[in-house]
C-alpha cells in the first residue's frame, strides 16, 4: 500500500496487466463524516477501465458508503472525486448516470409496481416521451423511440434469459431476479462505469454463479466494474484488483492472492 | 329539483377534475399533497376577486385585494395560473430536501396555516366571513337563474373535466409517466438512473396547482361564494379518499372515486336520519371517511380500479422482423 493511502493499482497493476492504462474513475482523499463518525477517511483509490475492481470489508468499514460518495448519493465531506476526465464531485447522482456510471443499491431496488420490461424502459435516456411537453404531445410523438428502446430492452431480457418475465411485476420476482433486473435496467444506460453494492446478497446460491458468469462477459465486453461484496469466492473469480477498506481507510490493494499473504489485512478481514 | 341536480353535477365535475390532479401528484407520482385543496381555493379566490368589482361597490359590505371585474373566461384563467405559480414556492421548500413523510406533514401544517391566515387577515379576502355575490361567468349575456344556463354550467365543467382528463391520460400512458411511477416506487433508484427527482417532482406539483386553481375558479363561479370554512384541511382527505377507493396511478380510478366518495358517499349520508346529539351524524361522516380509507388500504389497497401496467405489443420474431423491413443495402 503507498503511503497516502492510494490503493496503487494504476501504478503497478497487480496482475502485470494493463499497467499503462488510464484510471477511469479517481478517488483522491475522499471523506464522508456523520456528526463526528468518519465512515469513510481519506480514501483515495483508481478504478482501471475494463477490469471488476472489488472491494471488500468487514461490516461498518465503510465500503457501501464509499461506493454511495463516489455515486453522488451522498455528498462527500472531502476529497476529489475524477470520473473520464471530469471533476465530478459536486455532482448530484442523476449527473453523474447520466456522464455514464451507474449503481445499484444494497437492498433490492426494483420498481415493484412496474413490469420487468418498464423497469428496463425507464432507465432509457434517450425517449422523446420522456418529458411533460413529449408526453403531451402524444404517442406519435415518441413511439419510433419507444419501440426502439423496447427492442433493446428486450435484447437484453433474452441476454439474460429473463425474457419470459417481461410481463411480470418487478415486486413479484425472486431475489436473485431483481438483482438482474438491477444489472439490465442499469445497462439500457450503456454505462462506461458501473458500480454494484453486493450484488450477490439475498441472491440464491444456484444464481451467483450466473449472476457472476453475466459480470464476466460485461467486463468481456468493455464495461468497467466496481464491485462491493462479501462473497470472496466470487471476489476471487471476478476481481483484479481487489481494495479492502477497514474503519474508512483503504487498508490494502492487490490480487486475493497477493492480499492473503498480508497478515495485517488476514487478521482485519480475511479469516482463513 | 333542477338546481340540486346542476349543482350535484357541477360538484361532481369539480370533485373529477381535483381527483385527477391529485392522481397525477399522489398517485402517479407518490407526492403526498395533504395542502391540495389550498390550491383549489388560490383559484376561487382569484377568480372571485377578478370578476367581482371594486369592494367599495355593493354597499361595501365586503373587503377585498383588486376587485377586477375582468370577463371571462379571464378569471378562470389567471385562477389556473395562480394554481400553477402558488405551487413553485410551495414545491420549491417541500418537495427538494423532505422525505416523503416529512413532505406529508408540512403540506398538511401549510393547509392549516395559509387557511387561518385568510381567516385573521380581514382586508385581504373578506376573513372568516369569505367572499360572496360574485358574478357568474356571462351572467351579463345569460340569465343565471334559468335552467338552461345552469345545465350550460354543468356542460362546460364537463368539457373541463374532459380536457384534464385527456392531458391526465396522456401523461399516464406516455414514458414520462412511466417515469412518475419508477420515481413514487423508488425515487434514489430512479435519480442513479439518471432521472432528476426534483424536476420531476416540481413539474407534476405544477401541473396539478394548474389544475386545481381551475377547478376552485369553477365551483366558485357556480356557488358564488368562498370562504375559508369551505376549503379546511380535511377537504383535501375527501379527495384522498376517493383516489385510495378509486385506484391510485389510475386516471379512471380517480373518475370513479370522485363519483364515488365526495359525491355518491356524501350525498347519500346527508340522508341519514338524525339521531343523539347535534352534531353527531356529520361527526360520524368524517368517521366512515376514515373507514373507508382504512378499509381500502387494509383489504384492496390498489383501490377499486388498479393502476394497469404498461402493456406492449408481443416481440416480433427476428426472420418476420427482417421480412417486414426493406432491405438498406
Amino acid at each position: 500500500m503507498s503511503p497516502d493511502g492510494l490503493g496503487s493499482a494504476a501504478a503497478t497493476g497487480p496482475t502485470g496487466t494493463n499497467a499503462a492504462a488510464q484510471p477511469m474513475l479517481t478517488v483522491r482523499d475522499v471523506r464522508r463524516h456523520f456528526e463526528g463518525m468518519h465512515a469513510v477517511d481519506g480514501v483515495s483509490i483508481d478504478v482501471l477501465p475494463r477490469r471488476i475492481t472489488g472491494l471488500i470489508g468487514p461490516n461498518g468499514a465503510g465500503k457501501s458508503t464509499l461506493l454511495a460518495v463516489m455515486a453522488g448519493t451522498l455528498p462527500a465531506s472531502g476529497g476529489t472525486i475524477t470520473f473520464d476526465g471530469a471533476d465530478i464531485t459536486r455532482w448530484p447522482a442523476y449527473r453523474r448516470a447520466r456522464h455514464g456510471m451507474i449503481r445499484t443499491f444494497q437492498l433490492p431496488s426494483e420498481f415493484a409496481q412496474l413490469t420487468v420490461l418498464e423497469n428496463l424502459l425507464v432507465a432509457a435516456q434517450h425517449n422523446r416521451g420522456e418529458s411533460l411537453r413529449g408526453a403531451l404531445l402524444g404517442r406519435r410523438y415518441w413511439i419510433a423511440d419507444e419501440r426502439r428502446e423496447i427492442d433493446r430492452a428486450r435484447g437484453l431480457l433474452a441476454r439474460f434469459s429473463m425474457s419470459a418475465k417481461e410481463s411480470d411485476y418487478a415486486g413479484s420476482l425472486s431475489g436473485g431476479q431483481k438483482r438482474l433486473i438491477e444489472i439490465m435496467r442499469a445497462l439500457m444506460l450503456q454505462p462506461r462505469l458501473l458500480l454494484l453494492d453486493e450484488p450477490m446478497s439475498g441472491v440464491h446460491p444456484s444464481i451467483i454463479g450466473e449472476i457472476a458468469s453475466y459480470l464476466e462477459a460485461l467486463r468481456d465486453d468493455g464495461l468497467t466494474i466496481l464491485i462491493v461484496e462479501h462473497e470472496l469466492h466470487m471476489i476471487e473469480r471476478l476481481c483484479d484488483p481487489v481494495i479492502v477498506m477497514a474503519q474508512g481507510r483503504v487498508i490494502g490493494q492487490g490480487s486475493m492472492a497477493e492480499l492473503r499473504r498480508q497478515r495485517e489485512i488476514v487478521d482485519a478481514y480475511l479469516v482463513g | 329539483m333542477t338546481y340540486y341536480l346542476t349543482t350535484l353535477g357541477v360538484y361532481a365535475g369539480v370533485d373529477i377534475i381535483a381527483c385527477l390532479a391529485l392522481n397525477l401528484q399522489f398517485g402517479v407520482s407518490g407526492i403526498v399533497n395533504f395542502s391540495f385543496i389550498v390550491f383549489q381555493a388560490a383559484g376561487a379566490y382569484t377568480a372571485a376577486v377578478l370578476s367581482l368589482p371594486p369592494d367599495s361597490g355593493n354597499g361595501g359590505f365586503q373587503t377585498y385585494v383588486f376587485g377586477a371585474q375582468l370577463p371571462f373566461p379571464i378569471p378562470w384563467i389567471v385562477a389556473a395560473v395562480v394554481g400553477g405559480l402558488l405551487s413553485v414556492p410551495v414545491g420549491l421548500v417541500v418537495l427538494r430536501h423532505l422525505r416523503v413523510d416529512y413532505q406529508a406533514i408540512a403540506m398538511l401544517v401549510l393547509s392549516v396555516i395559509a387557511n387561518l391566515v385568510i381567516t385573521n387577515a380581514r382586508p385581504f379576502l373578506n376573513g372568516a366571513a369569505g367572499l360572496s355575490l360574485v358574478p357568474q361567468p356571462l351572467s351579463e349575456q345569460f340569465n343565471p337563474y334559468t335552467p338552461g344556463y345552469l345545465w350550460g354550467y354543468v356542460a362546460v365543467t364537463f368539457v373541463c373535466a374532459a380536457l384534464v382528463f385527456f392531458v391526465a391520460q396522456r401523461v399516464v400512458k406516455s414514458p414520462y409517466g412511466r417515469t412518475l411511477r419508477a420515481m413514487r416506487e423508488h425515487e434514489l433508484a430512479a435519480t442513479a438512473l439518471g432521472k432528476n427527482p426534483v424536476v420531476l417532482k416540481m413539474t407534476v406539483f405544477i401541473v396539478g396547482g394548474v389544475i386545481a386553481g381551475l377547478s376552485g375558479a369553477i365551483l366558485v363561479g357556480f356557488i358564488t361564494i368562498w370562504a375559508p370554512s369551505t376549503w379546511l384541511y380535511p377537504e383535501t382527505l375527501i379527495l384522498f379518499a376517493a383516489v385510495i377507493v378509486g385506484g391510485r396511478g389510475n386516471n379512471w380510478g380517480a373518475l370513479f372515486g370522485a363519483a364515488l366518495v365526495p359525491v355518491g358517499f356524501e350525498e347519500a349520508t346527508r340522508y341519514l336520519p338524525q339521531f343523539g346529539p347535534p352534531g353527531l351524524v356529520p361527526a360520524l361522516q368524517w368517521v366512515a371517511i376514515g373507514l373507508l380509507i382504512i378499509g381500502f388500504l387494509w383489504f384492496r389497497p390498489r383501490g377499486v380500479v388498479p393502476e394497469q401496467p404498461g402493456r406492449f405489443a408481443a416481440a416480433v420474431p427476428d426472420r418476420a422482423r427482417l421480412a417486414e423491413e426493406p432491405s438498406v443495402s
